[in-house]
């Protein structure tokens, strides 16, 4: 097995799991283009195809090298060349956490909307990044909250996602309803 | 030459409106480039339906000189946070993050204001000088087979910086490629890979995808370090760099801007693969290789020399054929046919005033950027000063929103999100992300000149080799990939032993 661990299978198995039903999907556009002698299905199956032939590539080098970096490569951060090794279980939660929250709030966005989700994400965010203190917490919730609505609502009118579940739709309308009577002031 | 540009100048600063929208181009571009989870993109697509209100000329200078300043201000959370504003900001960061690790922020700052404005103003200059014989040039020699050229050309480059190992940067443009290929075909519109779902049709925006890839994937990783407690704020470093350190990079810089023209002018490749190729080539002419990526102020220099070069060079083919370098010059075409205008040859005769505006609105801006970029930069620098987890949910709902302004589809705030995750757990196994991101810009620019190239000389590759720039562009392309797996091959052996 060389120098090749368990990760490195996995890692190596992903690739070729991509490749393969990349390539099965592309037979359902695989039809001709009368102006392309090609097709619609010639291109993704060179790139997969010339994925599969990296992908050996890197498995021979895991094989020699394990995780080791080639000499001589540049432009890898020093963030990216460690990995980070979970020494308690609460660490590991504490990454799924927060590796789920914003994909949760991204999905809440069409019911909820944008106007009710984003207070409730800005302090659930810096909570799950350590922070304990909770008159910070609902201070600088609050501050980004206001500099969020003034410069995307009140300032930009950037059209932004407002739910469609009552009451969360219901609280979104209040606010805009509440920012077209302040436009209407002509304040600037 | 010289009257055209008073007479530009005469009606910029002649008219109040016409200076406050050029002051808030400025300030606006510099702003949204460096406030981390948004892009000038972000402004230009709120800023577009406004512009419907101004005078076209009004409209068209906004959204150039929001390109030129908006391109160095990415530059800012590229080397703060490791969170290019935009693609062509992102070989910025390869060097600039690692020096501010070092405590040497400000010199990176500083080397990026100067340079994006020695860039800007030179390529400015050409444009203004040159843009008509430039373009009839482009037209006679530049068709898709270069262009397709150019890509894979890029591409190599682009592999061969990044990644952990040559074949985890190729295995990272391919998965830009593979993404790119998801939405309708370029040729014949046939949808591909949108699993049934109809938002899916129209291909992944790449906007998200960029955030996701590069924003979200930090704060994931900062995040990562909080949780297991390796977690330290950079130093704030103030002091700038000297006008000798400058100096010593001169052809450097002159390199970068030679390479970012040549980039700008072509269609549809922009300042993205300029700011990588002009990185590609310091690595390639530097004698001391290894230390790129380490922290090398000569990596800041290069790339944003050749991004802010790439963006005078890139109204070439907007305004003299009509044809955009990248989206927020596809956003100034929008602003041309709001007016009832098509951005083309005709421009120049029928709106010269347009383009003189225009023209003189951009050598400002380019010249605001080193006053104003060398003012700001101190304040910016405090950024670093803002405990991470204040600034983490900032910068996660404004990339939220920069992601879901462009198409209003919740899919692109989940698709950044996604990319997110998938970018974090590639760059902890050593994948190269702006790898990724190019192979997604430049995926469908690639095939679609593929296409239309082999059209062209009727599927004969000796007629496509015969075109000299394509076939100069093919063989280094070539060279470099040949080199690189030679040398991947014999490394990985060597190491073996």
């Amino acid at each position: 097995m060389g120098k090749l661990t368990i990760s490195h299978l996995i890692e190596t198995g992903i690739w070729f799991a991509i490749a393969i039903v990349f390539f099965a999907f592309s037979f359902e556009f695989n039809q001709p283009i009368e102006i392309y002698k090609f097709g619609a299905s010639g291109w993704p199956r060179v790139v997969i195809a010339l994925l599969l032939l990296v992908t050996c590539g890197n498995l021979f080098h895991m094989y020699l090298n394990g995780s080791a970096s080639q000499k001589g490569r540049v432009g890898i951060a020093d963030d990216d060349e460690g990995e980070a090794s979970y020494t308690t279980p609460g660490a590991l939660a504490k990454v799924i956490a927060i590796l789920s929250t914003p994909f949760l709030f991204a999905l809440s966005l069409k019911p909820v909307g944008f106007y009710f989700a984003a207070p409730i994400f800005i302090a659930l965010v810096i909570f799950l990044f350590g922070e304990r203190r909770w008159k910070w917490i609902l201070g600088i919730t609050v501050l980004l909250y206001f500099i969020l609505l003034l410069l995307f609502m009140v300032l930009l009118n950037a059209p932004l996602p407002q739910g469609n579940v009552s009451p969360f739709y219901d609280y979104s309308a209040l606010l805009l309803t509440l920012n077209t009577k302040l436009q209407q002031l002509n304040l600037w | 030459m010289v009257e055209n540009f008073l007479a530009g100048s005469a009606s910029l600063f002649g008219d109040p409106m016409t200076i406050a929208i050029f002051v808030f181009g400025v300030i606006g571009g510099m702003l949204f480039g460096a406030i981390p989870g948004v892009s000038m993109l972000t402004l230009a697509a709120i800023l577009l339906p406004f512009t419907a209100s101004l005078e076209p000329a009004q409209g068209v200078m906004l959204f150039a000189v929001i390109y030129c300043t908006g391109t160095y201000g990415g530059a800012i959370t590229a080397i703060l946070f490791n969170i290019p504003g935009a693609p062509e900001n992102a070989p910025t960061a390869f060097d600039g993050y690692p020096m501010t690790r070092q405590g040497k922020a400000g010199k990176a700052v500083g080397a990026a204001v100067l340079c994006s404005a020695i860039g800007g103003v030179a390529s400015a200059l050409v444009m203004m000088a040159a843009t008509e014989p430039l373009a009839k040039w482009a037209i006679r020699n530049i068709g898709p087979p270069e262009i397709f050229a150019l890509v894979f050309f890029g591409l190599a480059v682009a592999s061969s910086v990044g990644g952990r190992t040559l074949w985890k940067g190729w295995m990272s443009v391919l998965l830009g490629l593979m993404i790119a290929t998801i939405g309708q075909d370029p040729v014949g519109g046939i949808n591909r890979y949108n699993f049934g779902l109809v938002d899916l049709a129209a291909g992944i925006a790449f906007v998200p995808a960029i955030l996701g890839f590069f924003a979200v994937s930090e704060i994931f990783i900062q995040a990562e370090k909080k949780a297991v407690g390796k977690f330290d704020a950079p130093e704030v470093g103030m002091s700038f760099p000297s006008f000798l350190e400058i100096w010593r990079h001169r052809i450097a810089v002159v390199r970068s801007i030679l390479v970012g023209f040549f980039c700008g002018i072509l269609p549809g490749i922009g300042a993205t693969l300029a700011a990588f190729m002009g990185y590609g080539e310091a690595v390639r002419w530097s004698k001391d290789k290894e230390g790129f990526g380490k922290g090398k102020l000569e990596g800041v220099i290069s790339s944003e020399t050749a991004n802010n070069a790439a963006t005078g060079a890139a109204m070439i083919p907007l305004l003299a054929l009509g044809l955009p370098g990248g989206a927020l010059t596809a956003m100034m075409v929008a602003v041309f046919q709001m007016h009832d205008l098509e951005p083309g040859p005709l421009v120049f005769y029928n709106s010269p005033d347009l383009i003189w505006i225009v023209f003189a609105a951009m050598f400002y801006a380019n010249l605001s950027i080193l006053f104003i970029g060398l003012l700001e930069t101190k304040t910016i620098l405090y950024l670093l000063k803002v405990p991470f987890q204040f600034l983490a949910p900032l910068i996660l709902l404004l990339a939220s929103i920069g992601s879901y302004i462009g198409r209003g589809l919740v899919l692109d705030v989940v698709v950044m999100f996604g990319a997110g995750i998938i970018g974090f757990l590639l760059r902890r196994s050593g994948y190269s992300i702006p790898g990724i991101v190019l192979g997604i810009i430049l995926g469908k620019i690639g095939e679609q000149n593929f296409a239309q190239g082999m059209q062209m000389v009727h599927y004969d590759l000796v007629a496509y080799m015969s075109r000299p720039i394509c076939a100069l562009l093919i063989v280094a392309g070539a060279l470099t990939l040949i080199a690189g797996v030679y040398k991947a091959v014999t490394s990985s052996l060597q190491e073996a032993k």
